[in-house]
């Protein structure tokens, strides 16, 4: 199967647009101003979701999707979250003292659920010029993937899942909201699917290798960092997702990183940025600087890492260009110590004179004691991975299942 | 990016504006953007009408029909224009102050970086204006986040660590 990419673009927004219609209905309901900082769609395997669904606990509601448009959405709520909304919209309900929320707390709940869903869905039902049903909300109260609809997690084993995600955040206040949509595989993939001859369209089979060598690329880059620090690392998360390519910037946290960032050139181009916060840069400094610096983050601590973000940076492309059976010229990397926005904004605009949207890799390494954790971004330039993809050979990708232990 | 409110946006004390984003204020409401690299912040203000508008672009010259205009800078400013002018403000009070626009990678260093290039046709779209730039803090190395009063037109710039007012 192959996917039009314009298509994939078009989804992208209506997912946006049903996002920013539900933040609209929670502001109205609460008076607390929000605001939508990301919407993506992601390709996601059952590991994927586990990678990103795993070890967090969410309140909300979940609510399944049928008629013109089939599939399961979750709206979910950190704790914290949930209790200060519920605190605005049911005044005197039970939420948070004891940890548990009250017969009260949780319809409240419900109900900002119902109402916010089905700001999100209109959007899609008018363009699908169809109508859509929902089913009435399920309070969830639970850890990790278990936030998801029943029956997801399980989907995703059999083939990957698509899976549209948006982020809400208030201006003033430590709120944050998440909308999961997944929809149901065969059917969204028929509204993706392109003709043969279509030129934007991408083989889906291939776009699933690529995401595995992202992952490959990642965990090359972490054990890297394990042998030159001593931490034990692994890879949290790994994941392909599809956004506005003036969305990329807004993927980075909104705070000072430390890094190396590089463009690689040949097939497939575009641009790597290797990033640790600001603490997790001084964690490592302090591993692998023998001596005490006065300033951790000075050029002394900045030199280290330079040095560790050299060495990821070959390890994540050494992945690719095995796969790839190509060799992958790049920059050298380039020290960088700026606002994560900032940092990847040159990259989104060097992109964006090209393309609409981008195919964003993001993966995320950390350690089992939480001593650091780091962010890798590897963003292709959508035409040279076209290129890529079409010359990687089914074969190879047979090849990958087969050897992986050998290629990487 | 949009915010919402029961109120109407002229009447928050603060808005944030995204990338390719842009908001206009008629009551002296903050105007604030974080994470300016190559991108530029355009902030304006009509001082005699009481209108400040900032917007946050990221290429300076759009192609033909863009779905987002407030991601370039020669549509973005004329959107924003339009959306001050609907508040009552005049292109001939006009002040301009601009921000952003750095170079942070060698690989954006050559070649027209982006940053120089999203300065220039803003320069030149204010001058065909005729709105007169009272204050630049452009190009250089390092990001930039900045505050833009919408009432007094004061720029407030945090770059690396240190801060300037414009």
């Amino acid at each position: 199967m192959r996917v039009d990419i314009q298509s994939l673009g078009t989804y992208n927004r209506l997912a946006q647009e049903g996002a920013e219609h539900a933040a609209a209905s929670l502001t109205q309901m609460t008076g607390i101003e929000t605001y939508v900082d990301v919407t993506n769609v992601t390709l996601m395997s059952k590991r994927d979701v586990e990678d990103v669904f795993g070890g967090t606990e969410f309140v909300g509601v979940q609510i399944g999707l049928g008629g013109g448009l089939s599939g399961e959405t979750a709206l979910a709520f950190d704790r914290e979250s949930a209790a200060s909304i519920v605190d605005v919209l049911v005044p005197g309900a039970t939420a948070g003292d004891d940890d548990s929320f009250d017969e009260m707390a949780r319809s409240g709940v419900k109900e900002i659920g119902n109402i916010m869903m089905g700001g999100f869905v209109d959007g899609w039902a008018d363009y699908l010029a169809t109508s859509v049903d929902m089913t009435p909300p399920t309070y969830v109260e639970r850890a990790g993937t278990d936030v998801l609809p029943n029956g997801a997690l399980e989907r995703a084993e059999e083939e990957h899942v698509f899976v549209f995600e948006s982020q809400m955040t208030a201006v003033d206040e430590q709120i944050d909201a998440y909308i999961y949509m997944l929809p149901e595989y065969g059917a969204f993939a028929e509204m993706l699917e392109a003709s043969d001859d279509h030129e934007d369209a991408i083989p889906m089979d291939k776009l699933t290798v690529f995401d595995e060598m992202t992952r490959q690329g990642a965990e090359r880059a972490a054990e890297n960092v394990s042998s030159m620090t001593g931490i034990e690392t692994d890879v949290d998360v790994s994941r392909l997702s599809f956004v506005p390519i003036e969305d990329v910037p807004n993927t980075a946290r909104d705070e000072v990183y430390l890094g190396t960032v590089m463009e690689f050139k040949g097939t497939p181009g575009g641009y790597l940025a290797i990033l640790f916060d600001e603490p997790s840069a001084r964690t490592i400094v302090d591993a692998t600087v023998p001596m005490e610096l006065d300033e951790p983050l000075g050029d002394m601590g900045e030199s280290a890492i330079q040095e560790l973000g050299n060495i990821m940076t070959s390890g994540f492309i050494d992945g690719w260009a095995n796969v790839l059976q190509t060799s992958i010229d790049h920059t050298p990397p380039e020290l960088v110590h700026d606002l994560g926005t900032a940092i990847l904004s040159p990259i989104a605009g060097r992109l964006g004179q090209s393309q609409e949207y981008a195919f964003l890799m993001d993966s995320t390494v950390v350690t089992p004691e939480g001593e650091f954790n780091c962010e890798i971004y590897a963003i292709p330039d959508e035409q040279k991975l076209k290129e890529a993809l079409d010359s990687l050979l089914i074969e190879r990708s047979d090849q990958l299942e087969a050897n992986r232990e050998s290629l990487f | 990016m949009k915010t919402y409110g029961e109120k109407p946006a002229s009447t928050r004390t603060r808005l944030r504006v995204g990338i390719a984003d842009f908001a206009v204020t008629t009551d002296g409401a903050l105007l604030t953007t974080s994470g300016l690299g190559s991108c530029l912040g355009i902030c304006l203000h009509d001082d005699h009408a009481g209108v400040a508008g900032l917007i946050h672009v990221m290429l300076p010259t759009a192609p033909d029909d863009p779905p987002n205009v407030a991601k370039y800078a020669d549509t973005g400013i004329d959107a924003v224009l339009y959306a001050m002018r609907d508040e009552g403000a005049t292109v001939d009070n006009l002040t301009a102050k601009l921000a952003g626009g750095s170079a942070m990678f060698e690989f954006d260093s050559q070649d027209e970086p982006i940053g120089e290039r999203n300065v220039a046709v803003t320069r030149a779209a204010l001058d065909r204006l005729g709105i007169p730039i009272d204050a630049e803090d452009v190009g250089g190395d390092a990001g930039r986040s900045i505050r833009f009063h919408g009432e007094t037109g004061e720029l407030l710039i945090k770059s690396a660590g240190t801060e300037r007012r414009l």
